[in-house]
């Protein structure tokens, strides 16, 4: 069943899918740092606050995903900032997050090295939020 | 593909490698003067405002040599300028390596000595790669067999490896976080 987009119920099944995923969790093994990623508002997309989703992953594993504010998100050892439609393009797969980096469609901050030795690690995590069937709030 | 003047650039601005928003006018604006008395960084900017794809090679190679001794002691070897041109984004940049410094420019410039094209996976993977004896890249484990398969069936392209192969090396070294 869909989840609205960026909600808690979203996190959890995001958070299913990245814990069943054993490319993830061959891939981030290691890893040890907070995520954050920040959902910029659209108001014109019906989306009218900025969201924040912090992603507390451990060596392979999700252990807990949750939707707060932009602070909350900003406050992790790496955030990725983006608009609403951004994000949206990224979990319907129009746009790819690594060149959506490239391009500064997509902000990223935190250790630039740390980041890209775990590119594949990353591009699972996107690959699991298109798993997720999503309620869109600008397409209803 | 096509070569590529500075394009498209991000909408935003960077912090020059010195730190401050107002970058005194002229092309460069990281490296500071000796007279000046300032510390000298190694990686500075050519344009106004780096596209994202400069800031990130910069950012990435800065942290690099910042952390490894031996990317440092190539860095500072290292004079040549290489391009790369990222396929599926049309974007790329040139790296002006100077022994010590280095210049990132948007787009790229004439007169380089290697051209590097590939799509984003690839350079992505490129920065992957590891190092093994005497400082040659690996190409017999995943990513390596990857960036190897991608030079063979011509989905990575560089331009001027032949005689300048010492110099892919040290940049592959200077460039991989591994």
């Amino acid at each position: 069943m869909a989840v609205k987009a960026f909600s808690s119920e979203w996190a959890e099944q995001f958070k299913d899918e990245v814990n069943a995923s054993s490319v993830y969790k061959s891939a981030a093994k290691g890893w040890k740092w907070t995520v954050g990623l920040v959902v910029e508002a659209e108001p014109d997309k019906k989306f009218p606050e900025s969201r924040g989703v912090v992603m507390d992953l451990f060596d392979g594993t999700a252990r807990a995903i949750t939707v707060g504010t932009a602070a909350d998100a900003q406050k992790c050892d790496f955030v990725i900032t983006a608009p609403y439609t951004r994000w949206k393009q990224v979990a319907t797969k129009e746009l790819d997050a690594t060149k959506g980096m490239l391009q500064g469609k997509l902000k990223l901050k935190g250790d630039l090295p740390t980041i890209v030795r775990y590119t594949k690690a990353s591009q699972e995590m996107t690959e699991c939020t298109t798993r997720v069937p999503v309620e869109w709030p600008d397409e209803n | 593909m096509h070569d590529a003047g500075p394009g498209r650039v991000a909408r935003r601005k960077l912090a020059t490698a010195k730190g401050d928003s107002t970058p005194p006018p002229g092309p460069l604006r990281g490296p500071t003067s000796p007279a000046s008395g300032e510390v000298k960084k190694p990686v500075a900017y050519a344009d106004p405002e780096p596209s994202a794809f400069a800031s990130m090679l910069g950012g990435l190679i800065d942290a690099n040599i910042e952390t490894s001794r031996a990317k440092h002691r190539d860095f500072d070897e290292l004079d040549a300028s290489v391009g790369i041109w990222v396929t599926d984004i049309d974007e790329g940049v040139t790296l002006e390596f100077q022994r010590g410094t280095l210049v990132v420019h948007n787009g790229l410039t004439p007169k380089r000595d290697i051209t590097i094209r590939a799509e984003a996976d690839t350079v992505m993977s490129l920065s992957n790669l590891k190092i093994g004896m005497f400082g040659m890249p690996v190409y017999y484990d995943e990513v390596g067999r990857g960036v190897a398969l991608k030079l063979v069936r011509g989905r990575l392209r560089i331009d001027g490896m032949l005689g300048n192969i010492a110099t892919v090396n040290t940049v592959t070294r200077i460039f991989s976080v591994r």
